[in-house]
């Protein structure tokens, strides 16, 4: 049922392979994971944070028509990133020179932290978070300063905004991942301001990756900040609610100035990284009607609810989850509970240190999958945790 | 075919027709910064009804075969995984082509289309201090990026049959500043090769003179050369430090669209390529289309077929118009039409037949003409003879502003 497939073959890369392959884990912010295991039919996979749904059919005709005759669409440059650039601006209210396409937000994530960090400027993320800046940054072997979250799991603003004082950038994340904690837009905002005030030299890139997912009714965008501030970035994703991981689609939004020094370092138009799939997919995604992304949420939410309230029910209680993936303390290490579920056909996610040894990252598959996880969990569970 | 001509035709009318037409050859990229700082690229308009013939980009007009588009198709399920969640995985790509070169998965990293293995090849090995060397004219995106980032650059000119001067970047790469040696072999735009020997005899030299000057050989074309005496770099790069080779899909393939090439060497050459590529670099339809066609020989070994034939007709037809192209290795010719390429593509582009970019410094005189389909061909020559007649008055006046 389940591919054994093990790429440790790949292991003369060095821990790059893996990072490569997975994401920037690194020492820091996560361990390597020494395996990873291509998904086959009947395994439920919540472990990626994607959308188990897809793009749905607008989409996926949108790709279908880049077949065109004789395969031409796949076998051609395609130009059509300007289309993508202007209706992403429509979308957000913006103009196009406040846009940069991405392969994936891993580009936009990768040009900020080449851009706005140095030896002599750190980056400033919270640990735990999304890798990718931290990884990178450590890579070009420039300083990254790790701030804890607070007993919430959400990311403690002030202690954020001291470490952020002569920082390069500090890496945003909201909702974080892993831990799903969403901090309110009033916050937010008073959190760019302190930054703004404190040290004004500073970028700061919000990550609005789980954006779509945010229920709490003190949400919005940063955009309109990024479009006036020129140290602030927001990025985006059709990876998550757009269920668009497979396509390899992100953008950033800011100052006509920042985007374009994100856009000469490393260009994400046209044939450069896009692929044609992604570029027309991308923009019937935007263009298609807001309706799919907020039956997408409800669903979530649902799916949401479920889950969290059998994990509350059996003593596990959950970070308030505002994305579509939960953090958990199982009260064991993650790579046991990964194991045994993994073993029954159900795959969890990686490690998140300093968290690794009680909490795990579930992503919420359709209602469903999570049926069937939950049953898998409580089989694993019961069993008594042997390295706690 | 799996799509519909009138689904096909619908797109491009929501498009407004005109993103389909995009000129956006490789190497013109549509780089947003560039369109900021030149403002709206030269892009001849097409009169309405005329069809377009598109041998501006040195694509594979026929595309991938009908078994990678199928199982493109067969991906859609799998269109909200991430590509190492999606079967195959990315890495199982890199594990299919280290199988392919007989090397170990170390020996491989894969790109967003080889433009990635080449502008992280520029972030790596070029620096302040340590220029790039390469030619001119040839393809443009390492000169461009390290220009972009201000970085040096020693660009040779080819040589008078429109070879890469060889001898002059031994010497501007042995000068012991050379970081980074970019060298297109065949080199677009001039469709030029050279042989197995001469290139083995320049790493030599440079390795010699230069120990630590990092070589990357980019065969983008490599599948359609037919001079016997070419062979490709890859085993030198195997087992020489500091060479490695770019490859891509987006030609022979017929994969241009979906953004997959990558770097071949030894591990140690490749280590910092490895740690600057992005995370799922290749789509999950990407990593699907090039393992199918890692798996369907015919289709390359067929476009190298046609395109030989297709060459040698547009080679004939032009010679015989008095127009004498530089030897091709490649599926693009780069022919002197004796008038500026802007005007000649302007002439062209009136009839539906749009042709290739500015190349300085040949931008005067020079036309860079992708091999399309016979069909396609025969009818651009009969465009081509028209072009030459009506245009060469304006030669004269030499309008054509230098692109890059």
């Amino acid at each position: 049922m389940l591919t054994r497939r093990t790429f440790v073959q790949a292991a003369g890369f060095g821990a790059a392979a893996f990072i490569g392959a997975r994401g920037r884990e690194n020492s820091l912010w996560s361990l390597v994971e020494p395996t990873l295991e291509a998904i086959e039919p009947g395994v439920i996979c919540l472990a990626s944070n994607e959308n188990p749904a897809g793009p749905g059919a607008t989409v996926l005709d949108a790709v279908k028509t880049a077949f065109g005759p004789a395969g031409g669409r796949p076998g051609r440059y395609d130009g059509s990133s300007g289309a993508l650039i202007e209706a992403i601006a429509k979308k957000q209210g913006v103009k196009p020179e406040n846009v940069v396409l991405g392969c994936g937000s891993t580009q936009i994530l990768r040009s900020c932290t080449h851009l706005f960090t140095a030896k002599d400027k750190p980056l400033v993320g919270t640990i735990p978070t999304y890798e990718e800046c931290a990884g990178y940054a450590e890579m070009m072997g420039h300083p990254v300063r790790a701030v804890a979250l607070d007993a919430n799991f959400k990311i403690d603003l002030d202690k954020f905004a001291a470490a952020a004082k002569g920082a390069g950038l500090v890496f945003y994340c909201n909702p974080n991942n892993p831990t799903a904690t969403y901090v309110g837009a009033r916050a937010t905002r008073d959190f760019l301001a302190q930054v703004a005030k404190d040290s004004p030299d500073t970028y700061v890139l919000v990550d609005e990756a789980y954006f779509d997912y945010v229920t709490d009714p003190d949400h919005a965008t940063h955009i309109p900040i990024a479009i006036e501030n020129p140290h602030v970035i927001v990025a985006r994703t059709f990876s998550k609610a757009y269920g668009m991981a497979g396509l390899r689609m992100g953008y950033a939004v800011g100052h006509p100035d920042t985007i374009k020094k994100m856009a000469e370092w490393d260009a994400g138009g046209g044939t450069s990284s896009l692929n044609v799939l992604a570029m027309r997919g991308g923009l019937a995604a935007i263009q298609q009607d807001a309706s799919f992304i907020t039956a997408e949420r409800a669903r979530n939410t649902g799916v949401r609810d479920f889950t969290m309230k059998w994990f509350s029910d059996r003593g596990m209680k959950p970070t308030d989850s505002q994305a579509n993936f939960m953090f958990v303390n199982i009260g064991r290490p993650a790579k046991e509970f990964r194991d045994a579920c993994r073993a029954r056909g159900v795959l969890v996610a990686r490690d998140f240190p300093p968290f690794e040894k009680t909490h795990c990252r579930i992503s919420f598959g359709t209602m469903d999958e999570m049926k069937k996880a939950v049953a898998v969990f409580e089989d694993v569970l019961k069993k008594k945790a042997t390295a706690a | 075919m799996p799509v519909s001509r009138r689904g096909f035709l619908r797109l491009i009318g929501a498009d407004g027709a005109t993103h389909g037409a995009w000129l956006s050859a490789r190497g013109l990229e549509a780089h947003f910064a560039d369109a900021q700082a030149q403002g709206q690229r030269a892009r001849p308009v097409l009169p309405p009804g005329v069809e377009e013939i598109r041998i501006s980009s040195n694509e594979n007009p026929l595309g991938p075969g009908r078994a990678v588009l199928d199982a493109m198709i067969g991906k859609f399920p799998e269109a909200g995984r991430y590509p190492f969640n999606a079967s195959p995985t990315d890495s199982a790509l890199v594990s299919a082509l280290a199988d392919r070169f007989r090397v170990k998965t170390d020996s491989i990293v894969l790109g967003a289309g080889s433009q990635e293995i080449l502008k992280n090849a520029v972030r790596a090995w070029v620096t302040p201090e340590k220029s790039l060397v390469t030619s001119l004219p040839t393809f443009e995106n390492c000169t461009n990026f390290a220009k972009r980032q201000k970085l040096p650059v020693a660009e040779v000119k080819v040589d008078s049959a429109m070879r890469l001067d060889v001898e002059a970047m031994i010497a501007a790469a042995s000068k012991g500043d050379a970081g980074l040696v970019f060298f297109n072999n065949p080199n677009n735009p001039t469709a030029t090769v050279h042989g197995g020997k001469t290139v083995a005899d320049m790493v030599e030299r440079i390795r010699k003179a230069s120990p630590s000057t990092v070589i990357l050989i980019d065969e983008a074309y490599h599948e359609y050369v037919t001079d016997p005496a070419y062979e490709s770099a890859v085993p030198i790069a195997l087992s020489t430090p500091n060479v490695l080779v770019a490859r891509t899909f987006s030609k022979a393939y017929g994969l241009a669209g979906m953004r997959i090439g990558f770097a071949i060497g030894r591990a140690e050459t490749l280590k910092p390529l490895a740690a600057m590529r992005m995370p799922y670099n290749v789509s999950a339809f990407g990593v699907v289309a090039a393992m199918t066609s890692l798996g369907d020989p015919m289709h390359v070994a067929n476009e190298r077929a046609r395109n030989t034939d297709v060459r040698a007709f547009t080679m004939k037809a032009l010679l015989e118009m008095g127009v004498k192209p530089a030897d091709s290795q490649a599926n693009f010719l780069f022919a002197d039409v004796g008038m500026p390429a802007k005007d000649f593509r302007e002439a062209c582009a009136k009839q539906g037949v749009v042709v290739g970019r500015d190349f300085p410094p040949f931008e005067k005189t020079h036309c860079r003409i992708s091999i399309g389909t016979m069909a396609e061909m025969q009818r651009a020559v009969e465009v081509f003879r028209s072009a030459l007649k009506t245009t060469t008055t304006t030669a004269a006046s030499g309008g054509a502003k230098g692109g890059r």
